[in-house]
């Protein structure tokens, strides 16, 4: 254990946790897009910069990295990390204009306008989608292509990915609801917040006993290859199965 | 967003907020319910509880399974102890002492709290527009006191004050509808959920407390010590009630009706009531009632989903 202090608050951490999930345990608000428990931490939307004094410096880092060491002096609401956190949320806000979560997260942190250019896109780049598709469901069918400007969500050529499943992990995980799901009778269709990327489309498998379409069969087809299962056992959806 | 399969469960939060080890009887789906509530809700929450199973099995003195501020209050006062919580909040608001982020206050009651005690005050709480979160727990009956009927209770159903025999059937009057009631208030949000559809309900959860004003959230909990009922068919039997159309899962937003989950075609209601044995002494006549009564509740429905 290890023991530091945020605004001025003594506070214990096991060693190895981060500021920011030491202070989401202590009830002290940071704001983050791009962190998620599940995955590895990334640092890509900077919204949890934090001030950190060391060696008598004060420097800013981002909370959701950052080891938590003996003794460190952390303080989450200096102006300087303020005027940090609005002049991202201002960015974010001429990216994604029409972003509810966006929109309300600016208000949270005090930003009602952005002084820059408006755009019309839907994806933060946060990289999460990206992630949870490697980290948790193991296929990376996605990945972020390109540097600079041009950095996008996408898959290999922008074509409907072979390695996807269909699982919606990313629309789930997504933390501006920018990759949409949906099921229409026997397809799954999953949007992806990229012009150059058609709809990509599954099968649903049709249960046997009661007709319903359940799940993606690439998904059922993944499964049972990874658990070892016949490829029957998922003839039939969860409610019928005895 | 019941089509998730085996990734999104692992995305979901590890934290408990309402902690293991608490006393609910084996295969309770109200404990299941609440722990995933607690999951969709986080840490800024005040919960104010109302008598019954939840107050009485998760905080035995001097015990507490609750890791978020929690207050327990009367059958009749739940609603509104809740709206003098989030009054006190507004001011301190207004007072500059600013909290970092808005802290939700958020009702548990059970269905004899909301249905029977407690529905003036919600009534009052709803009409007064106060920013809170309802939710109603309903297991259809007083299960907490041994098994004593409630308006909630449905028809037919045998209680230790309906008891079935050669003179009743059990229960004589039908299922009073709450959450037709709460949306009659014109408040922003009514849904009704089960613990058998997990993302669903940790959804409409979600969306309730993240709504300014009032919402209502209507949990059908399985209780198979009240309901007669096998412990390891908790899940099965809420996915029953559903898909025979008893408990029909949808959301009212603004005045909007929307289907959670639109069934091509109800599975017949003897599915249901077969599982439970406080349905045993049912004739094919009653449950043919029943059976035509929940068509007709079910076409109401559809007829304000198609309206919306």
């Amino acid at each position: 254990m290890v023991t530091l202090s945020i605004d001025g608050r003594e506070v214990q951490a096991e060693e190895g946790a981060t500021i920011l999930e030491v202070a989401r345990d202590n009830n002290i608000y940071i704001p983050a897009l791009c962190y998620h428990e599940e995955v590895a931490p990334y640092g890509a939307c900077r919204l949890c910069m934090v001030e950190i004094a060391a060696n008598g410096r004060e420097k800013l880092v981002a909370s959701c990295l950052y080891p938590v060491e003996e003794g460190l002096r952390v303080k989450t609401n200096t102006e300087r990390v303020i005027n940090n956190r609005r002049m991202i949320m201002e960015l974010l806000l001429a990216r994604c204009p029409d972003s509810e979560v966006i929109q309300d997260l600016a208000k949270q942190v005090g930003v009602d306008k952005t002084p820059f250019k408006l755009e019309d896109k839907q994806c933060i780049l946060c990289g999460l989608c990206v992630r949870a598709c490697e980290e948790v469901v193991g296929v990376s069918a996605i990945s972020l292509v390109n540097r600079g400007v041009n950095r996008q969500v996408a898959s290999p050529f922008y074509e409907a990915p072979d390695a996807c499943i269909g699982c919606g992990s990313c629309a789930y995980i997504c933390p501006v609801n920018a990759i949409k799901m949906e099921d229409i009778g026997d397809t799954r269709t999953i949007t992806m917040p990229n012009p150059k990327m058609k709809k990509i489309e599954f099968k649903l498998k049709k249960c046997k006993v009661c007709g319903k379409y359940w799940a993606p069969e690439r998904q059922l087809e993944y499964i049972a290859r990874i658990a070892g299962l016949a490829p029957e056992t998922f003839d039939v959806c969860p409610d019928c199965r005895q | 967003m019941e089509k998730y399969a085996v990734f999104v469960p692992k995305l979901v939060t590890r934290r408990e907020n309402f902690a293991p080890g608490h006393r609910a009887c084996l295969g309770c789906g109200e404990a299941l319910a609440v722990r995933l509530a607690c999951k969709a809700l986080g840490q800024n929450v005040i919960i104010v509880s109302a008598t019954g199973c939840m107050e009485v099995i998760s905080t035995p003195l001097p015990y507490t399974s609750w890791r978020v501020p929690w207050i327990h209050t009367l059958f009749e006062n739940t609603a509104a102890v809740a709206s003098g919580i989030e009054a006190g909040l507004k001011v301190i608001m207004r007072k500059g002492k600013r909290l970092a982020e808005e802290v939700k206050v958020v009702v548990m009651a059970g269905d004899g709290g909301t249905s029977d005690i407690g529905l003036q005050a919600l009534s009052g709480a709803l009409e007064r527009r106060h920013d809170f979160l309802y939710i109603c727990l309903d297991n259809e009956a007083y299960m907490n006191t041994g098994i004593q009927r409630s308006s909630a209770t449905p028809y037919g159903a045998s209680t230790t004050t309906a008891p079935a025999g050669k003179v009743s059937i059990g229960q004589v009057t039908w299922k009073k509808n709450v959450p037709a009631i709460a949306a009659a208030h014109d408040i922003p949000y009514v849904a009704t959920a089960c613990p058998s559809y997990p993302f669903d309900l940790m959804a409409k959860v979600a969306r309730g407390a993240a709504i300014h004003g009032p919402a209502y959230v209507h949990i059908l909990s399985v209780c198979p010590t009240g309901w007669r009922s096998a412990t390891d068919l908790t899940v099965r039997i809420g996915r029953l009630a559903v898909e025979t159309g008893v408990f029909p899962l949808y959301e009212v937003e603004n005045g909007k009706y929307k289907l959670s989950i639109d069934l091509p075609q109800l599975r017949p209601i003897q599915d249901y009531l077969k599982l439970q044995g406080r349905f045993r002494h049912l004739s094919e006549e009653i449950m043919k009632e029943i059976q035509n009564r929940v068509n007709e509740e079910y076409a109401k429905l559809k007829e304000k989903v198609a309206c919306a």
